[in-house]
Order: C-alpha cells, then structure tokens, then sequence
C-alpha cells in the first residue's frame, strides 16, 4: 500500500464525505485512446471519452460491444483475465490508473462496483455493508455503524432492513440484493459507482425502484451504468455513449442520442434497425 | 393407471417430489407409480432393472452382516447329543448344512441308513456343534451328522462358561472352592464369589497394568538417559558418569517398587487361588479353575428370555468395552474402535488442510495451462492407484526413510530398537491421508469453481484482495462442498487395511496410542484397527470357526463407526450449508 | 432507411401511412365535392360532403389510437419516434381540413337561397383549386418523404394568403356598395377565411415533413394573410 500513497491517496473515509463535493463539474474519468486485446482478439479500438463529475453516463450498445469491457477496464476488474493486454490510458484525477506503481486494491476502493446479477456475500446484511471497509482494516464498530447505516439510507433501503442487520443477506429478494450491493458499493465512498447491467435480473418494480434509486444518487456520485435496455438508459442517464464493435460511435447529452443522433450507427441502434 | 403420458413423466423423473396436493381440491396430475408397461419408454426398464439390482445385492449385503452380527451374542441352549457309536456330545448348534456322505463312512453304515442317503443321491445333513472346552479335546467344534445322532436333548443344568483363557466350557459345575474349603455348587454362591474374584482380578490387572507399566516406562527413561549422556559425553566423560550413577540409583529405586508390587501381586493371587471351581463336562472329565478365571457363566437351557437379553447385552458392552482376548477370539475390541477413530481422525487432520491448501492454489492461484492440467490428472489418477502401492510407499518413505532420520536426531539412545522408525500411528495416518489427499483436492476444486464469478468479482470490487476475498468470500462458500470431500475421504480412509498392515497397524497391540505418560499421545505406537481386526480374526486365527461370529460382529461394528463418523459429518456440513444457502432470487 | 430488426414495427408503421394517405384523399375528395356543389350549386352533392365528414372523423380516430398503441408498445426513438409524432398531427390537420370542406358544404344550401355575388363564384373555386393543388403535392412529399416539393407548397401559401385578402376586400366593397348582398358576402368571407385556414393546415403538414427528415421545427413563417389590417376601402364613406 505504501507504494502507491503517492499516485492514489487512500481517502479517509469520514462521515459525510461521500458527496462530491468540489462541485459537480469537471471530469471524473479522462479515457485517452484505450486499446483493449484478449488475447489476439481486440474488444476495443480506442476509446476516447470523458465522464463528467456527479452526473450519470450510460453506455449501451449490442452485446458483444465492449461496453461492459470498457466499465470494467474503469476499475481494472479485467486484471483477472489471462492474456489481457491493454493500450492508452485512463485518468482518475490526476494520474494514469494503468500507469506503473498503481495499486489495483486502493484504486478499486475509489470505484464502487454494481453487478449484473446481485451478488451478496453469504454474510449478514450489516457485514455486506461493510465488507469494504473492514477488508480496509477498519474495525471500530462505531465507524462500521455509522457507515453501513448511512450507505443503506443511500441505497433507500435502511427502513426495509434495519431490524434484520444480521440476518443473512441471502434472504432478500432480487430487487433488495441489488440495492444492499449498491449500498456496498458506496460504503467505502467511492468517486465513482459503476454499474454493469444492475437491473436486468430484477422484475419491472425493483427495477424501477433501481433507477429511482440512481437519480437520487446523480450529483453525488458519478454514476457510469451499461445497460441493455434504451429507454433505461434514456429515464437515468444524463450522457449515453452508444459503442459498437469495439467502437465508442457517439457519445454525447442522452437527449441528442435518443432524439437526433447523428451517426447513422447510433440512429438504427436506438430505432431498432440493428443486425 | 393414468394415461400414458403422466406415467411416461413420472418415470423420466423418477421420483416424486410432489408434496400433496392442495386440500380444498383440485385433481392431482401426476401420478405416482410407474406404468410396468413402460409404453414409449422401453428403456425404464433398463434404468429400474439396474437400480432394482444395486439396491437388492447393497441390502442383502448390509441384511447378511445385520442378521449375523445382531446375533452373534444371543445367548444359544446347549444340546446334549447322543450318537449312534454310544458317544456323548453336548454343545451349541451353530450351523447346519448338507454334505456328500463319502465312502469310507457309508461303508460304515447300516443298510437302512445307506438308503436314506441313496434317496436323497447320496447327501445327508448335519449339525456343528460348538462343543467347546477345547483344553480337553483340542478343538472347538464337532459335526454330527444326522445319521449318526441317536438322540438329541436339552437337559436342564447345562452351563456355558465363559473363562479368561481356553475360551467357552460347556458343562455343569460340580463343586466350588471357597477360602480353600470345598463345598457343594450354589449358583448364588457362585454368582456372589465370581462377581469378589473378577475384581480380584481386576486389581492383578490395574496393578500389572499402570503400576508395573509406570515402573517400567521410568526405568526405561532411566536407562535411556543413560544412554543418551553416553552418546552426548563420551564413555569416560565425568558427566556422563554422574548421570549413570544418578540413573542407576534410581533404577535401583524402582527395583524395590517393583518388587513390592509383585509382592502384592502375588498376595493377590495366592487369596485368588483359594477360590475356585470344578467344572464338569458331559463325559465326566473335569477341570478346576480359578473363579477369577470366568468371564460369564449361564445355565444355557434354563435361562428366561430376560436373562437371555441381560446375557445379551452384557456380551455387547463387553464387546465394545473391553480388550480382546484369546486370539482376538473372544472379548472387546475397545483397542481397534479407539485405533480406528484416532487413525481417520488424524488423517483428516493432516488431509484437510493439505487438501484445501493444495486445491486453493491449483485453483484460485496456479495459472491456468498445461501445467495445471498434468498436475490435475496426476492428482485424479493418484485416486486409482493400488492402496497397497501407498502402504510401500508409507513404509518405505516415511516409517524407513523419516522415521529412521528422526530417530537419529532425536531419539539415538533408544537405538537399534526404532521409535518412530517403524509402522505407528503417525505414520498410518500420514499414509491414508496420502491416499485421501487426491479426494479432497478433486471436492475442494469442484467447490471452489461452483462459487460464482459474480462473488468473487463482488468482493474484488470492494477492494479486496485476492486472499481476502479466498478467505471471506470463496472458502465460507465452498465449505460445504469441502466437507463433502472431507467426508468421502474420512469413509474411504477408515474403511482402507491393506496400506495399514505395512505401516503400523498389529494384531495385538501392547498399549494405546493414549495414555498417562508423558507426552500422553504416542504417535509413534502401533495400533489396532478393525478392519484388520476383521482379517486377523477371520483368516488368521488358530481357530477360524470360533472366529466367525467375531467377523460379522467386528464388520457391524466397523460399518456403524463409519456410518457414525460420515453422519457426524454430514450433520457439521448441512448446518454449514444452512448457514450460507438462500434462495438466490 | 434499414428495415426495423422487429418487421412488424415497420408493418405499423406503414399501416399508419396508408391510413393517413387514405385520409388525405378522402379529404382532397371532400374539398373538390364542396367546391363543386358551391359553384354548381347542387345541393345533393353538398350533402354528400357533410355526411362524408364522419368518415374523415373516424378515420383521424383510428389514427390517434394506433399513435397511442404504438408509443405504448414500440417506445420508437428518434426519427421513427418524429414519424409516428407527426402522423398525429397531420391527421389532426387532415380532420380540420374536412370540417371546412364540410362548412363549405353546409353554406351551399344558404347561398342557394339568393344571388351569388358576381365573380365569386370564379373566387372560390381559384382559391379551392390553389388550396387542392397544394394537398395534393404535400401529401406527395409526405409519401416520398420529399423535403423540396415539401418546401414548395410552404411557399405556396403565400399566394392562397393573397387571394384570400383580395376576396375578402371585394366583398367588404360588394357589402358597402348593397348592404342586401351582406348575407351572401358574409358566407363567402367565411368561405374565403376558411380556405385561407385550410392553407394554413396544408403548411402545417409540409412543417411536420421537415420535421420527420431533420428532427428540426422549420423556424415560424411569414404570414401572408394581411385581412387584420385591412380598414374601410377609400372612398367607401360615399
């Protein structure tokens, strides 16, 4: 850990410190040309693009695209592959996240990650909650309460479990293991929450308390969801990147995207004049 | 029967998982027998012939070992046999069976018997009588056979005796010997004298046993001590000499003990051998016994069906309770049940984490390639090699090869004799756990892979590491499933003997592997276990008959420990996986 | 355009178009009756066009509810999403070019009952034939999708402005010149207001071709109809 204090500070996680709070403007993730191999096979051709600071992007796209390729390259969940190869860069504030001496650990804890499937531990719900914290080293219970209990109001599901905390999380239904996953995800303050197809195991309902959810996140967290589904994209995000093979094609305000789009791309993708 | 097709999907499924259905109504739809006409379905009977075949020769199996060692221990009457020649036979009948009758007997034979026999082409019946007292007659049991039986009775007065030595007498008793007076039997005299004798005898025992064995085990250490100044001094070291004198002293010491002891010992046995009593067979011969020397006696033809169920179960508590004696013959098999449950125990104590371990990192860190494939079906064929190639192995390599290192660095003064240079406990179990290993390796990595991607991803992406999340996420997960290995190789391990007779296991083993000597576990110690008990007992003994009821009781009883074990297991990994099951959605 | 991957959608939506064009030509069909029966002065055929109306309304209906249907089941996204919009609109247009025509039809019989002004007659059916010729080239455009001709009738609306406030000051003179022709001449400035509305419709839906090609509202128009403004003619106080 003490290698990469320099390039990525661990943050300290304080109470109220989960909102962005230097104002909602900037950019949070600065991808510069970022190339992508597994193996021989290339899943992404150069992708450039900014994610705004406190707003939601969504990525959409046919499957095989690359978008869930590049989310995952945003907190290098790819590192696992064998064979990957990487090109370009990707800049969280003010470094390289594939530059040399990053520590992949400290950098995932500035990332919080949301699954396509829920997938919480076989733990109770309050260690889920601060399962980020304590893999930190955190053991003080009054910091772990404080958190868990301030991650699961985030996630609107505080009043739903507050007096079951240490029931298995394995109990709940779909929709709430989605959201006790959210919460996970920001326990640990992260700047970015990224969210890899969050709904597309849930019912119609939960989803919709998902994307209720995320719009009241939008501003405090940068949000970045891949999504299969266009008119969710459309409802949450604020920016859509449209990619194909590999491609970033459009990108730009999802108002544009879903109305005038101005590659032809994008246009038969968002009418369903694709394949 | 239903239509077809609802018996067509009921036997593709096989069984029924149907819970009733709903009590206000509606019409059940499956139904839950199989059509025997199997129509569209020829092949069910194929798949219920092989499983109808599986469970009948698995339940005549476990009927067979059930029936005869349930009743091994009923106490039988005692039939006084007279046959044909004017010789008279008294014992149990214990089997029965029909024999070719050879020529040499027929020859013997009246014509009115020769035709019984040519009429039923030449075979005739028999009876094995146990008639033992085999310090009169050198044997154990008697056929007769039917045409040579002229009566058969079952007199009142029998007894069968149980004795310390020479195993079981059939008999009466004629007269008892009390403080060195002789007086007339009275069962409830007897009954009072045996129960005084067998705690006479018992107090011989503990004293030979911990008094006599802690004399001894100190005057070894004393000597060894000796000897390791010697081997660390030099013979002519001042040290060395000062040590010797201290040791001799106190072997000296424990001389005198020792003496005393026997003293009491032999006070014991010259009050003991007042108490006696005559037992009388059939024809007359008779034999004086110590009354120390009866085990259980029981008029055989006069006992009620209580008395015969105290008998009963007061065999068994022997059986699990005591130690063996007569060859393995008769007694307990306390020693093998204790050997048997340290030994698996062990085992897994070394198999676990070595099994995990080794599947942790071919798994989760080994990269995946060629490499990892060779060592994955090495490991999966390690499974199908010969139990007894491991038995070498643990023999050659650990007793031979470590256990001779070890007794140089650490146990030189005990040399040439070996400690931990021959077959032991420790080496036993380190040999089935080798053989076990590739069990849980194999169960280890099918559950580690069944833990879903997304946990481990989820967890990554909190920011843990890889061993934290191996550690909190994948192994909790994957704990049942391990269990389930631990069990296959805990059943697989306790059930093994070949290896064992290489590495440790005896007949007869002089002391447990647990005791109040310092440093109370003896791994280096032999040891009994059951299922070499079962071989010894069946195929090695001086007298296989006597020790077949033995077998079958033995196998029960290894049968049941390992059932007992494995449900134990079973019970551990069940509340594990309650513990981390839900409902996925 | 590529089809759309689910075929049906296309289906729809061409559905949709047959039955706007259907629309149209039952109203082109509407206004030609009406101006005939108004310069023939049949009465018969003015009644066909205000029965005839009915069939415009129900048509328009059917189109609303299969615009609902298909955003509610298809959620179409850009240009598809302008297409199935502006259907709606132009049926909108469509159904209130037929209620002129049909208020055409219902003056015929008024009219009949007294003299014509003169010239007016040749008026209406000038502006009638402008108004038709224009329908008749939006409604093209709105088949082959063309932006140009589309364009065209946009421009064409102007003349229809000018030739309404021509009518409208020949009648105001007509009116001060005989006040006993002022029931006729109140009818034909409505007539003339209404195909001066009817021009308006036309553009309306020339606007939403644009629309569905570009994405884009065309910016406002200029209005060529200038009858707010017209005061006494000179000389009219005499």
């Amino acid at each position: 850990m003490n290698t990469m204090t320099e390039a990525a500070p661990v943050r300290p996680i304080e109470p109220t410190s989960y909102h962005v709070k230097e104002g909602n403007q900037g950019i949070a993730l600065k991808i510069k040309d970022f190339k992508l191999w597994y193996g021989q096979s290339q899943a992404l051709h150069g992708i450039d693009m900014e994610i705004q600071k406190g707003q939601v992007t969504a990525l959409i796209g046919p499957s095989g695209c690359g978008k869930s390729t590049l989310l995952r390259s945003l907190n290098r969940m790819n590192d696992l592959i064998d064979e990957l190869k990487i090109d370009g860069r990707i800049d969280v504030g003010d470094f390289d996240m594939y530059g040399p001496g990053v520590d992949v650990i400290a950098l995932r804890k500035r990332m919080g990650m949301v699954f396509q499937k829920p997938n919480p531990f076989a733990m109770s719900i309050y260690d889920n909650v601060v399962y980020p914290l304590r893999v930190d080293g955190v053991t003080k219970k009054s910091i772990l309460d404080e958190v868990c209990e301030r991650s699961l109001r985030s996630a609107a599901i505080w009043d739903e479990v507050k007096d079951r905390l240490n029931e298995s999380a394995l109990g709940m239904s779909g929709g709430q293991q989605q959201r006790l996953c959210i919460a996970r995800g920001i326990a640990s303050d992260p700047e970015v929450l990224l969210m890899d197809e969050p709904c597309s195991a849930l019912d119609p309902i939960a989803t919709a308390k998902i994307e209720e959810l995320i719009s009241q996140l939008r501003g405090q967290y940068t949000i970045v969801i891949v999504t299969h589904n266009m008119q969710q994209a459309a409802r949450v995000s604020d920016n859509t990147g449209f990619m194909y093979l590999g491609r970033l094609i459009e990108y730009g305000a999802t108002d544009t995207i879903f109305t005038k789009p101005h590659k032809e791309q994008t246009h038969d993708y968002v009418t369903g004049r694709f394949g | 029967m239903a239509n077809p097709e609802d018996s067509i999907s009921t036997a593709a499924i096989g069984v029924s998982t149907g819970k009733p259905a709903t009590r206000t109504g509606g019409k059940r739809v499956r139904s839950f027998t199989a059509d025997l006409s199997a129509v569209g379905e020829p092949a069910l009977w194929g798949f219920g012939g092989a499983l109808a075949i599986g469970i009948i020769l698995i339940a005549g199996f476990l009927a067979i070992i059930a029936w005869n060692g349930f009743t091994t221990f009923w106490p039988k009457p005692i039939e006084q046999v007279e046959l044909v020649d004017g010789t008279v036979i008294a014992g149990e009948p214990t089997r029965y069976n029909t024999f070719t009758v050879g020529e040499s007997v027929l020859a013997r034979l009246n014509d009115a018997q020769r035709q019984e026999i040519e009429d039923n082409f030449g075979f005739a019946n028999r009876t094995l009588y146990k008639t033992a007292n085999f310090d009169l007659y050198g044997d154990d049991f008697t056929w007769a056979a039917d045409f040579d039986i002229a009566n058969v009775e079952r007199p009142s007065g029998y007894y069968l005796f149980e004795r310390q030595q020479w195993g079981t007498f059939v008999g009466f008793p004629a007269s008892l010997v009390i403080g060195g007076e002789e007086t007339a039997y009275d069962q409830g005299l007897m009954q009072r004298e045996q129960r005084a004798a067998r705690s006479r005898f018992a107090d011989i025992r503990r004293l030979e046993r911990r008094d006599i064995g802690r004399i001894n085990h100190n005057q070894e250490r004393a000597r060894l001590d000796s000897r390791k100044a010697l081997l660390q001094y030099g013979e002519n070291d001042p040290r060395y000499l000062a040590r010797v004198e201290v040791n001799n002293a106190r072997i000296a010491e424990l001389q005198n003990e020792f003496v005393e002891v026997q003293q009491r010992i032999s006070d014991i046995r010259a009050i003991d051998s007042q108490y006696r009593v005559i037992l009388e067979e059939v024809n007359g011969r008779t034999v004086d016994t110590n009354l120390s020397q009866i085990v259980r006696f029981y008029a055989a033809n006069d006992v009620n069906w209580f008395q015969q169920a105290g008998i009963y179960l007061s065999r068994w508590g022997e059986f699990l309770t005591t130690e063996p004696r007569e060859a393995n013959t008769q007694g307990g098999v306390l020693p093998a049940i204790f050997g048997t449950v340290a030994m698996t125990m062990l085992m897994v104590v070394f198999v676990a984490p070595f099994g995990v371990i080794t599947a942790l990192y071919l798994r989760e860190y080994a990269k995946q390639g060629k490499l990892v494939s060779i060592v994955r079906i090495s490991v999966n064929n390690l499974a199908g090699v010969p139990s007894i190639v491991y038995g070498v192995f643990g023999l050659g390599f650990f007793a031979y090869t470590m256990g001779t290192t070890i007794d140089q660095l650490f146990y030189a003064e005990r040399l040439p004799s070996p400690t931990f240079g021959t077959g032991g406990l420790l080496w036993a179990s380190l040999t089935l756990a080798l053989l076990t290993v590739p069990v849980v390796i194999v169960a280890t990595e099918e559950a580690l892979s069944a833990v879903p991607r997304s946990m481990r991803e989820g967890s990554l992406a909190c920011g843990a590491s890889k061993w934290q999340t191996i550690r909190y996420v994948v192994l909790p997960k994957a704990l049942p499933g391990i269990m389930t290995g631990m069990i296959l190789a805990m059943a697989r391990g306790a059930g093994e003997v070949a290896p064992l007779m290489l590495v440790g296991v005896v007949k007869l083993a002089p002391a447990l592997p647990i005791d109040g000597f310092a440093p109370f576990i003896h791994l280096e110690r032999s040891f009994m276990h059951l299922g070499f008990h079962i071989f010894d007992v069946g195929f090695q003994s001086r007298n296989s008959e006597a020790g077949k009821p033995m077998v079958f009781v033995t196998t029960l009883l290894l049968l049941g420990l390992i059932v007992l074990m494995n449900a134990t297991a079973i019970y551990v990994r069940n509340r594990l996986k309650k513990k981390y099951a839900g409902s996925q959605f | 355009m590529k089809p759309h991957t689910n075929t049906a959608f296309d289906h729809d939506l061409q559905e949709l178009q047959t039955a706007v064009l259907r629309m149209g030509g039952l109203v082109e069909a509407a206004i030609s009756k009406a101006t005939k029966a108004f310069v023939t002065r049949d009465q018969d055929l003015a009644h066909t066009v205000v029965t005839g109306d009915k069939q415009i309304d129900a048509l328009e209906t059917e189109i609303n509810s299969a615009v609902v249907r298909m955003l509610a089941l298809r959620q179409p996204a850009a240009s598809d999403l302008h297409q199935v919009v502006s259907v709606m609109k132009v049926a909108g247009d469509l159904e209130r070019l037929g209620d002129y025509a049909k208020n055409l039809g219902k003056r015929v019989p008024v009219l009949n009952q007294s003299d014509l002004v003169e010239g007016a007659g040749a008026a209406v059916k000038g502006l009638s034939t402008l108004v038709q010729s224009m329908l008749k080239d939006v409604l093209d455009a709105y088949v082959r999708n063309d932006l140009e001709l589309a364009k065209a009738v946009l421009d064409k609306d102007r003349e229809v402005d000018q030739m309404t406030n021509a009518m409208f000051r020949e009648l105001l003179t007509h009116m001060m010149e005989d006040p006993r022709s002022i029931t006729v001449c109140m009818h034909l400035l409505f007539i003339a207001k209404n195909f001066e509305r009817m021009g308006d419709h036309v553009t309306e839906i020339g606007e939403q071709i644009i629309f569905v090609e570009t994405g884009e509202q065309p910016a406002p128009r200029q209005k060529g109809e200038s009858t707010s403004m017209i005061t006494d003619p000179p000389g009219a106080d005499a």
